[in-house]
């Protein structure tokens, strides 16, 4: 199953202001599995790429958090999540179309199962 | 236990027009100047809370000024510390933090308020502090207040301090806003929504409504605020994220409020910052060169509704010019550079027009944002402090840049298109607040 993840940074990123609950680590899975991944952020394009590249990561795309719905016109795949730690994140993933899943259950890497093609526990 | 410091009380201000000259024009004089490290949030350490930072603040002022602690006698400050979140009630204070400091008059002070008790407390070196007195709300109105008590007399050498706390939790989401009844006056606007940037995001949609221009005339104010504030190295931005914004970051953040915008509002910090005002005959022993205040003012018209309009707006704004001119002795052209409030950059050109800065009447602010060199380089320095947009909201960039700047120790962010001689800073809001002229020379 291809797999779009977007993960929000503030809140959701250990390296996020503040520090959320997902690691750079599952990052790098996600991306090794073969997952699309990216942030999409209210950080501009510029410092978000910027953070990717301080931590050495390769990502598909970077977006601002309200357009999430240009990343899914971008990608073809069978699911779209966008893990973040706020209500907006929640409102412009389910307005752009992505499922939405909050920081703390995306830090148990849902997209794994998923990436298997069996469902997440 | 309530301080015993007090409130400024309305003798200090100078609000009405018709009142001459400044009878201490010319004789009070910023000196030092000391900010502490700037961090994002407290991460509940002692050493890095707003108290230990509001006492790094002071003595770096002191020693910016070349005086040692025995020569001040007065301490002007403001006793809120707060960006937005409480410490909840109930919640027992830190077990460091509670061995680190003296208690002050409130069982928060050094955490979430600040008494001058507390700070007299823990800086056992300020013994000789006669002379005590609050500017409540922001820096702005605790320099005007030191600069009318040293002009008065009553103290000589005297420390200026304000501190902001940015603790745990989300921006104005506690306090009042967390309750399940709202008193007051608020008990008509909160329970709406209108909170935040909504009034001046409503007041710039009227603005454009009766001039014309649109929200993308104001990228360059925007931008020139950014880059300022990455020049400022005391600054948020310029210590943690040195993120560069471009024309197209701005106009394609996201709405708060339309048409307030993400990069139209600012990010609370915890950062202290002091000043040492004194009198010109001090100033002559002291390090660094005399920065002269030539006037204040207070402007705090009674609103006719729960919201400011724009007619009031901009009444307010003209008020504000016309009593700093009068009471300075000045023109609009005599103004090398401005200095006034941001934190929301859409109510800056109100400031703008009311002062008639370069020339900018009524309704032309958002061309001039447009077609104007507003940089440092240029002819017309607009908010050379990068202010809070640019540097983190203190409320204290404006103040900070304006004396630096005078004395030619702004480093890269110095003036260079014009000789910085008479700057004006102040706020925090069109509609109401405290603001003053500093020149380099007493007259």
């Amino acid at each position: 199953m291809r797999v779009v993840i977007s993960f929000d940074i503030d809140g959701t990123l250990e390296v996020g202001d503040p520090p959320g609950p997902v690691t750079l680590e599952m990052v790098r899975r996600a991306r090794d599995l073969g997952c699309i991944i990216g942030s999409a952020s209210d950080r501009s394009i510029s410092a978000q790429q910027a953070l990717w590249q301080r931590h050495n990561i390769e990502v598909h795309f970077t977006s601002l958090k309200h357009k999430l719905a240009d990343v899914k016109a971008a990608f073809e795949a069978e699911w779209y999540v966008h893990t973040g730690d706020r209500e907006l994140d929640r409102q412009f993933a389910l307005e752009a179309g992505f499922d939405f899943i909050w920081m703390d259950a995306g830090a148990k890497e849902p997209w794994i199962a998923k990436r298997n093609g069996s469902e997440p526990a | 236990m309530p301080s015993a410091t007090q409130p400024a009380p309305a003798s200090m201000y100078r609000r009405t027009e018709g009142l001459g000259i400044w009878e201490h024009k010319g004789k009070v004089a910023a000196v030092g100047i000391g900010h502490s490290p700037v961090d994002r949030r407290w991460d509940g350490k002692p050493e890095t809370s707003v108290g230990a930072y509001a006492i790094v603040a002071l003595r770096n002022a002191m020693k910016d000024a070349g005086i040692t602690a025995d020569q001040v006698d007065g301490l002007v400050m403001d006793a809120s510390t707060t960006t937005g979140a409480e410490w909840p009630a109930g919640r027992p204070l830190p077990e460091e933090f509670v061995k680190a400091f003296k208690p002050g008059a409130n069982h928060v002070d050094g955490i979430s308020s600040l008494s001058t008790e507390w700070i007299i407390a823990n800086m056992p070196e300020l013994a000789h502090v006669k002379y005590t007195q609050y500017g409540p709300g922001c820096m702005s109105n605790c320099v005007c207040v030191a600069a009318q008590a040293v002009g008065d007399g009553k103290t000589k050498v005297c420390l200026v301090l304000k501190a902001w706390d940015n603790l745990e939790g989300r921006y104005g989401q506690g306090g009042e806003n967390a309750e399940d009844t709202i008193a007051g006056r608020a008990a008509f606007s909160n329970p709406w929504g209108p909170t935040g940037p909504y009034l001046w995001a409503h007041m710039f949609n009227e603005y454009t409504k009766k001039y014309g221009g649109n929200h993308d005339q104001m990228a360059n104010f925007v931008l020139n605020e950014t880059r300022n504030g990455l020049l400022f190295p005391e600054g948020f931005w310029a210590q943690h994220r040195p993120e560069v914004l471009t024309k197209e970051d701005y106009l394609s953040s996201r709405w708060i409020v339309k048409p307030a915008n993400l990069y139209d509002c600012d990010i609370p910090i915890t950062v202290a910052v002091a000043y040492v005002f004194t009198t010109p005959e001090r100033a002559k022993d002291m390090k660094q060169k005399p920065v002269y205040i030539w006037n204040t003012t207070a402007t705090n018209p009674r609103n006719r509704g729960i919201i400011q309009t724009l007619d009031e707006g901009q009444a307010s704004t003209d008020f504000t010019g016309r009593k700093l001119y009068e009471g300075a002795g000045i023109k609009p052209s005599d103004l090398s550079f401005e200095n006034m409030y941001d934190g929301y950059t859409l109510f800056h050109q109100f400031f703008l027009e009311g002062l008639r800065f370069a020339g900018v009447q009524r309704g032309e602010a958002l061309d001039f944002y447009e077609t104007a060199d507003l940089t440092i380089e240029g002819p017309h320095p607009v908010s050379p402090s990068g202010g809070n947009r640019g540097s983190g909201r203190t409320r204290i960039w404006m103040h900070t840049d304006c004396i630096q700047q005078i004395q030619g120790r702004a480093g890269a962010r110095q003036i260079t298109g014009v000789k910085p001689e008479i700057g004006v800073s102040g706020g925090p809001m069109p509609t109401s607040g405290n603001f003053l002229i500093w020149s380099a020379t007493p007259n």
